[in-house]
């Protein structure tokens, strides 16, 4: 084959010709604009938001795309084609250095966004985002709004969800520390109101359980849990000062509950995706005996030892009795 | 090496100016990249700085290496190749210097342009629509003027390192308009789904259409004249050619695959990515068998050296390429660190390491003096290929754990503290890395200019 510049240039320029018409012209010719069942438009404020977000390369660390093996913060919400009819540029992402985007909206309420911005580990310890305190109040609420809306309509449902407990939230806050108390054991099941924390008091226990509050708590609930962590004074209401609960029964089953599945409204997040069950009963027990002063750790009903466990339920020989 | 280097009394006036180039955006590339990977290592280091931050810092490091560093580095080469291998003079060197200022223009604009905002916000394609039309024209002087200088050939047989040059620039020109959506000037974006699937058809094709035809033609250049050696075969040559065009444009959609674009194209993606083995390895063969027992020459020749680790580190990036697209694979490997050491071993370890290679080879021949330092060169690609390797290992070992974690259940968060420590170490061998570029700068800046060096 004689290579001229005729054939170079006749050449490639076909091959890329038929490749543009294969690989770009005939999908979007048969492109798919139907929106799916969750999609709404944005709102103006919405819309200037995710300006704000392509402005500042949030899509470098931040994907908008639900995979089928993913399990994280979305998963339940599978991308397709239908949730991106109104992406201009489409912020698909290429890397996961923080987390997906795609169902972020009423995950958490505005508060806690504000807080995270201004520096993302105030809410999150274990965060690597750098900080976007210079965007200014201004541009982080209409940025906010963008990131509330994201899960479209399923986001709609959470947002009203969130508004709805921060209403709650906010009541009971105001009307003092014993009827703020008191509401947040009494939205506990019962089941888990009467429950002590199963796993025994030990030094090696609350190591542990520090490890954890220092890389998920300490950042609201500050180091020695008086709720004035760095994130205090852009959250409403206010984290919790734990020092309050002694002599409120706050029983481990609450403590442990609240963690689990978080207070809605408040900016306190659900941990039961990031944090295993040993995790929160440690972390709990932590927080009761630093921080309460007051343990009901290994108490009954303890029902049969764990193997592994160093001491004996002190009630242990009761609940050996009873059960015989 | 080939002593009819003052035959015509040429000036080489582009060649110069897109060596300076490359080595100048080069360390511009290296620090902007050191900053990035400081803010991975301690998120508050330079907080609420707007125009450093890493979601802009990040596209500027992008950017500055794929058209500051590399692709005028391997221009520089191809500007001195080209003359060279057809016989005759360069179209005109009052248009190359045109649009080498043109280049860096562009690319001083673009850089401005994202660090203070004006950004398009697709991976590859940020630059806004008046540093399109810049780029556009840049591309269109140089390809005008390389086609112009094959018009007036006096030499008859193209040789492949000319069709694989013409072909980059050429193709590339067209593609960056296809893939900017330059008949938007507002947005520069496509709606929806189609907007995924057009961008990472240019975005890929950038690595293919641009960096990897114009370091295969320094690497078809450069290695027969150091080694002394005919090229092992022509044949090769021209099915590497041709099917390097074939398969590379369109393997773009593996970066789709698990995102809902239509299955027949991620299929496509994926059968031509692996059937990227097929242009590559006719490749390393015939460089290698032309190369073959001559390794001691190529590591006394420090372009040579240079050149040859681009072709080792092109074999392992592109084998890694194809295996990376299989679905099995890349539901490990999708989204986390893997693929940026992935990035860094083509576009650093294989196109950088070439064009690298390029500017050592020519700056001797345009200057008509030995490099200023030898041995600066020398500590360049010690630290550049340290850099880059130590690089790919670390950021692949994060990589697999960000995978393995997500995929077992371990959410985002959890696994942060995890890969810390790879974070530090890719800072680490960046910044040598880094230190690399200055020397090298220093170095080309002193060969160009202050050179005490004896002609030959």
């Amino acid at each position: 084959m004689r290579m001229t510049p005729k054939v170079v240039v006749v050449g490639s320029f076909s091959i890329l010709a038929a490749v543009v018409f294969v690989m770009v012209c005939w999908p979007y010719a048969h492109r798919d604009m139907t929106p799916s069942e969750i999609f709404r438009p944005r709102t103006l404020v919405e819309a200037a938001g995710r300006a704000i977000y392509v402005k500042n390369g949030c899509v470098y660390c931040h994907t908008q795309s639900i995979r089928v093996v993913d399990w994280g913060h979305g998963a339940e919400r599978i991308a397709q084609a239908g949730d991106y009819v109104g992406d201009r540029p489409i912020l698909l992402g290429s890397q996961r250095t923080g987390v997906d985007l795609s169902q972020e909206g009423g995950e958490h309420p505005d508060d806690w966004h504000i807080a995270h911005f201004v520096n993302p580990r105030y809410t999150r310890p274990n965060s690597i985002m750098p900080p976007f305190k210079w965007l200014g109040m201004e541009s982080l609420n209409t940025l906010t709004q963008y990131i509330q809306s994201l899960g479209m309509k399923k986001a709609d449902v959470r947002m009203a969800r969130q508004r709805y407990w921060k209403e709650e939230s906010i009541k009971a806050y105001e009307a003092g520390p014993d009827v703020n108390a008191k509401w947040l054991a009494d939205i506990v099941p019962e089941g888990w109101r009467n429950l002590p924390n199963p796993y025994a008091t030990t030094p090696a226990g609350l190591k542990r359980g520090q490890f954890v509050y220092q890389q998920f708590c300490i950042g609201c609930h500050g180091p020695i849990g008086d709720g004035m962590g760095p994130a205090q004074p852009y959250i409403y209401p206010p984290p919790l000062n734990f020092t309050i609960l002694k002599g409120r029964e706050i029983s481990g089953g609450i403590i442990y509950y609240q963690i689990m599945n978080g207070i809605t409204g408040t900016a306190m997040p659900y941990f039961k995706r990031e944090l295993e069950s040993q995790k929160i009963w440690e972390v709990g027990d932590y927080v009761a005996v630093y921080f309460i002063n007051q343990s009901d750790a290994n108490k009954d009903p303890c029902g049969i030892d764990a193997s592994w466990e160093p001491y004996d339920c002190p009630d242990g020989a009761e609940a050996r009795q009873r059960n015989r | 090496m080939s002593s009819t280097s003052q035959d015509t009394p040429k000036t080489y006036k582009t060649a110069r100016a897109f060596c300076l180039t490359s080595a100048f955006w080069f360390t511009m590339a290296t620090s902007a990249g050191m900053i990035g990977a400081g803010y991975l290592m301690a998120p508050d280091f330079m907080a609420n700085i707007e125009w450093l931050h890493f979601g802009r810092i990040r596209p500027i490091h992008v950017n500055i290496n794929l058209f500051g560093f590399v692709t005028p580095g391997l221009l520089a080469a191809a500007f001195y190749f080209l003359p060279r291998l057809l016989r005759t003079e360069l179209y005109s060197e009052r248009l190359g210097i045109v649009s080498c200022v043109l280049w860096n223009i562009f690319v001083f604009a673009g850089v401005i342009g994202i660090a203070i905002g004006y950004t398009q916000g697709r991976e590859y394609a940020e630059l806004a629509w008046p540093v399109d039309i810049l780029v556009g024209i840049s591309f269109g002087l140089v390809v005008f003027n390389l086609f112009m200088t094959v018009k007036q050939r006096k030499e008859p047989i193209l040789y492949v390192s000319i069709w694989y040059a013409c072909a980059a620039v050429l193709l590339t020109a067209t593609t960056y308009c296809i893939g900017n959506v330059i008949w938007r000037p507002d947005t520069g974006a496509l709606l929806g789904i189609p907007d995924a699937i057009i961008l990472w058809f240019y975005g890929h094709n950038v690595f293919g259409l641009l960096l990897t035809p114009l370091g295969l033609a320094v690497a078809y250049y450069v290695l027969p004249l150091v080694c002394r050696s005919p090229l092992y075969s022509h044949t090769l040559s021209l099915i590497g050619f041709w099917s390097l065009l074939v398969v590379y444009t369109h393997i773009g959609t593996h970066h789709l695959l698990q995102v809902p674009v239509p299955t027949w194209l991620k299929v496509i993606a994926i059968v031509d990515s692996v059937a990227m083995v097929i242009p590559v390895m006719i490749f390393l063969i015939n460089i290698w068998y032309t190369v073959k027992g001559k390794l001691g020459v190529i590591y006394a020749d420090i372009a040579g050296k240079f050149i040859f680790t681009g072709t080792i580190m092109y074999f392992f990036v592109n084998i890694q390429g194809s295996i990376m697209s299989l679905p099995q694979v890349q539901r490990v490997t999708h989204f986390n660190n893997w693929v940026v050491a992935h990035a860094h071993l083509g576009v650093l370890g294989f196109a950088g390491m070439t064009a690298l290679g390029g500017l050592y080879y020519i700056l001797p021949k345009i200057t008509g003096k030995p490099l200023y330092s030898r041995f600066l060169a020398d500590l360049q690609y010690w630290f550049v290929l340290i850099g880059v390797v130590g690089f790919t290992i670390g950021l692949t070992i994060a990589g697999l754990i960000q995978g393995n974690a997500w995929i077992i259940g371990e959410t985002l968060y959890r696994t942060l503290p995890e890969i810390h420590i790879y974070y530090v170490a890719r800072a680490s061998t960046g910044l040598l890395v880094a230190i690399g570029a200055y020397l090298g700068l220093y170095n080309i800046f002193r060969t160009l200019f202050f050179n005490p060096g004896v002609s030959k």
